[in-house]
């Protein structure tokens, strides 16, 4: 049926030239390389770039500065990054190339839980350890696996400072909504929060999942607006955060005291696109760039937040700071361990304990750093921290009604 | 259809594919797992799509089904993924059936409409149940084992194409060619023609189950996002159409083409990867719009002029 014609064998043994070309690969000397395959292009780009520029700005920084010493011999820092196109199978296939083909010492991670859950099986598959911080789904880390560790504090607990804050403000016996969008991630911060909302004593009067990518929340805000809620706790991304905010606002859905985000807050792009709506919405951040956060290559926090944004033209946020972290795990794990042996390694990570521009990174005995999420309030179009586990800032609180603001 | 030269040929072919572990490297493996798995869905649409005319946009519902029917079984009840494949595939063709007879009624693009719906409904309600993990998803024990998966990916297609090859010469696939060239006639003749089509859609199902069961197996991670994946249902017909509808080894052929070019362009070149690989497409389409198995069977006589004719044909 196949009669096997000349231009059919061309295309087949250019193609098959071209995959082998594309998976060969080399390891210098002196050199270790720490491999990652990041959304580059397609639908998460835009955050992925932090990764991308973080993990180069953190290894440059450490090849700068000489770089590291490992059993008496000093070693450069080598970044081999990919482009998994914000597709998961492609960019399980891609660790793969980074571990076998490329001969990668050692990986960097994805931005986003569900690429870190399937990507963080090649790392284990292969025992080639894996420090990522795009990742925050308790999935990750309940599933056993030994040579994968997380810098973002576990999606569980995203909401536990915010709802610590509230109860100091006295929301106990008081009504909350609940929105959440229903991605992996998404779904464990609704699962921790729903359990830190009882066990603070309030009552979740309206609990509803969307469809990521959802653009009309009108049905859910009538929804809320009449179980007349205290508070909304809303988690998702940062489009849909935009788009309920703007439908809060034209269908005057008022909470009585609250309303707190867990991503978009923080951003610039989120003040610069809401504008004056944008004041009074609470949000939260594992990181602010403080001059308090100490750094052995960066300085501190506040240094590295300006370098940064000089060289690359934008603000970092905690996904940018979180990946350094992740590098510099590598960089002080390896002379810990004395050794390039993936186990040592693995076992030198596991003891880590240093300040950062990040925070002072320190693994679980599950591989999640366990961070506090810093509640943040927009005020005046200007982004200002206000609890911890205490009150760092003035809150404005209650939140005025749409239509009694000046 | 299958004449002595062709079986030689593709006992010939199996073999080299079979000992591709035994000389490729591990990044070679994992490409063949996923350019095998997806032959196999173009092939299973190509029951549908191809012999009997029905274009499904729906066959990744039987895929998620697959993978969510073997992760529930061997995560929520401890089974071995043998028993969980059999889940899937169970829970899959069901749906087929249930599914299949009402919307088979509905012809052309009707009952494309139709199927696209399917998708979408099944996910929504995946990430409701509990025992499905909702929408955090479900976590399967980890494999070492590459190699094995891969065999399996090959075997399961092996054994799709053979099926569709007996179907291409039996009375069942005549009947399927039949409905499609005009289904009255076919009626007509003593097709019964509800029946043929439900058979080939659940046959169609609980290939796509198995291949999605050995996904979501060798993936380690599924979510309602990733199983049921609607862009796999656009991959599954380009690849066939690709390659050749209601041919044996189109399907096959073209979706390792298409991967294999996907593949090269994702790494060459990323940022225009989609763009190029959309742009092969549309010059597939308008140079050979009847597939590869048709270009190699009419192309050689004729050269560039086959070209010429399908655009005339085109109306173009």
């Amino acid at each position: 049926m196949f009669p096997l014609n000349r231009k059919y064998l061309t295309t087949a043994a250019m193609a098959a030239g071209a995959i082998l070309h594309a998976f060969a690969g080399a390891r210098a000397n002196d050199v270790v390389t720490l491999g990652a395959s990041v959304q580059l292009t397609g639908s998460s780009a835009n955050t992925g770039r932090y990764y991308k520029d973080a993990y180069q700005f953190a290894i440059d920084k450490i090849d700068a500065a000489g770089g590291v010493k490992v059993g008496g011999k000093t070693y450069k820092l080598a970044l081999k990054i990919l482009d998994n196109q914000s597709n998961v199978n492609l960019s399980v296939r891609q660790y793969v190339q980074l571990v076998s083909a490329d001969k990668v010492d050692f990986l960097l991670g994805p931005f986003a839980s569900n690429f870190a859950l399937s990507d963080s099986s090649v790392s284990e598959k292969y025992r080639v350890p894996m420090v990522q911080g795009g990742g925050a789904s308790s999935e990750i880390f309940t599933r056993g696996y030994n040579y994968v560790f997380g810098t973002l504090p576990a999606a569980d607990d995203y909401f536990a400072s915010t709802i610590d804050m509230l109860a100091k403000l006295g929301i106990k016996g008081k009504k909350v909504a609940l929105v959440v969008a229903d991605d992996s991630f998404d779904a464990s911060v609704a699962k921790g929060t729903r359990q830190h909302l009882l066990d603070a004593g309030t009552t979740i009067a309206v609990d509803r999942t969307y469809r990521s990518g959802a653009a009309d929340f009108s049905t859910i805000l009538t929804e809320v607006k009449a179980a007349d809620v205290d508070a909304i706790l809303w988690s998702g991304h940062e489009t849909e955060a935009l788009n309920f905010i703007r439908q809060m606002q034209s269908l005057n859905v008022n909470p009585k005291s609250f309303y707190g985000f867990t991503v978009g807050v923080p951003t610039e792009d989120f003040r610069r696109a809401l504008g004056k709506s944008a004041d009074y919405a609470f949000g939260m951040t594992p990181w602010l760039p403080d001059a308090k956060l100490k750094d052995r290559w960066f300085g501190d926090a506040a240094a590295f937040a300006k370098d940064y944004q000089a060289k690359f033209g934008y603000a970092p946020d905690y996904h940018a700071a979180s990946a350094i972290a992740d590098v510099e795990t590598f960089a002080i794990a390896l002379e810990r361990a004395g050794s390039l042996d993936p186990k040592a390694v693995r076992d030198a990570i596991a003891g880590v304990s240093f300040d950062s521009v990040y925070a002072t990174v320190k693994y679980g005995t599950n591989g999640q750093i366990a961070l506090p999420q810093v509640v943040v309030q927009v005020q005046g179009g200007k982004l200002v921290p206000v609890f911890t586990d205490h009150f760092v800032g003035k809150a404005l609180f209650p939140i005025p009604a749409w239509d009694k603001r000046p | 259809m299958m004449n002595k030269k062709t079986s030689i040929a593709a006992a010939i072919a199996v073999a080299l594919l079979a000992s591709v572990p035994l000389f490729g490297s591990d990044v070679v493996v994992q490409f063949g797992i996923d350019a095998l798995s997806m032959a196999t869905l173009a092939q299973a649409w190509n029951l549908m799509g191809g012999f009997t005319g029905y274009p499904s946009f729906g066959n990744s519902v039987f895929y998620g089904l697959g993978a969510y029917g073997t992760a529930i079984a061997m995560t929520k009840f401890g089974m071995p993924f043998g028993v969980g494949l059999a889940a899937g595939v169970a829970a899959a063709t069901s749906c087929a059936a249930l599914v299949g007879l009402p919307i088979l009624r509905l012809r052309g693009p009707y009952f494309a409409i139709a199927t696209l719906g399917v998708n979408g409904a099944m996910a929504e309600i995946v990430s409701n149940l509990r025992i499905a993990g909702a929408d955090v998803g479900l976590v399967l024990p980890l494999t070492r084992n590459d190699a094995s998966f891969y065999e399996l990916s090959l075997a399961l297609l092996v054994f799709c194409t053979g099926c569709v090859a007996w179907a291409a010469t039996s009375r069942f696939g005549m009947g399927l060619v039949a409905i499609r060239e005009d289904e009255a006639a076919a009626s007509t003749m003593g097709v019964n023609a509800t029946l043929y089509k439900v058979a080939a859609f659940v046959l169609a199902a609980a290939f796509t189950a198995v291949a999605g069961g050995i996904h979501a197996y060798w993936s380690t991670f599924i979510d309602p996002a990733s199983a049921f994946d609607s862009t796999l249902n656009v991959r599954m017909v380009i690849m066939c159409v690709f390659g050749g509808p209601g041919t044996v080894f189109g399907p096959v052929v073209g979706s390792f083409i298409l991967s294999a070019i996907y593949e090269v362009l994702a790494a060459q070149i990323s940022t225009a990867a989609a763009l190029l690989f959309g742009v092969v497409i549309v010059v597939a389409v308008i140079f050979m719009p009847k597939g590869l198995a048709d270009l190699v069977q009419q192309a050689p006589g004729v050269g560039w002029r086959y070209f010429v004719r399908n655009i005339r044909e085109n109306g173009i």
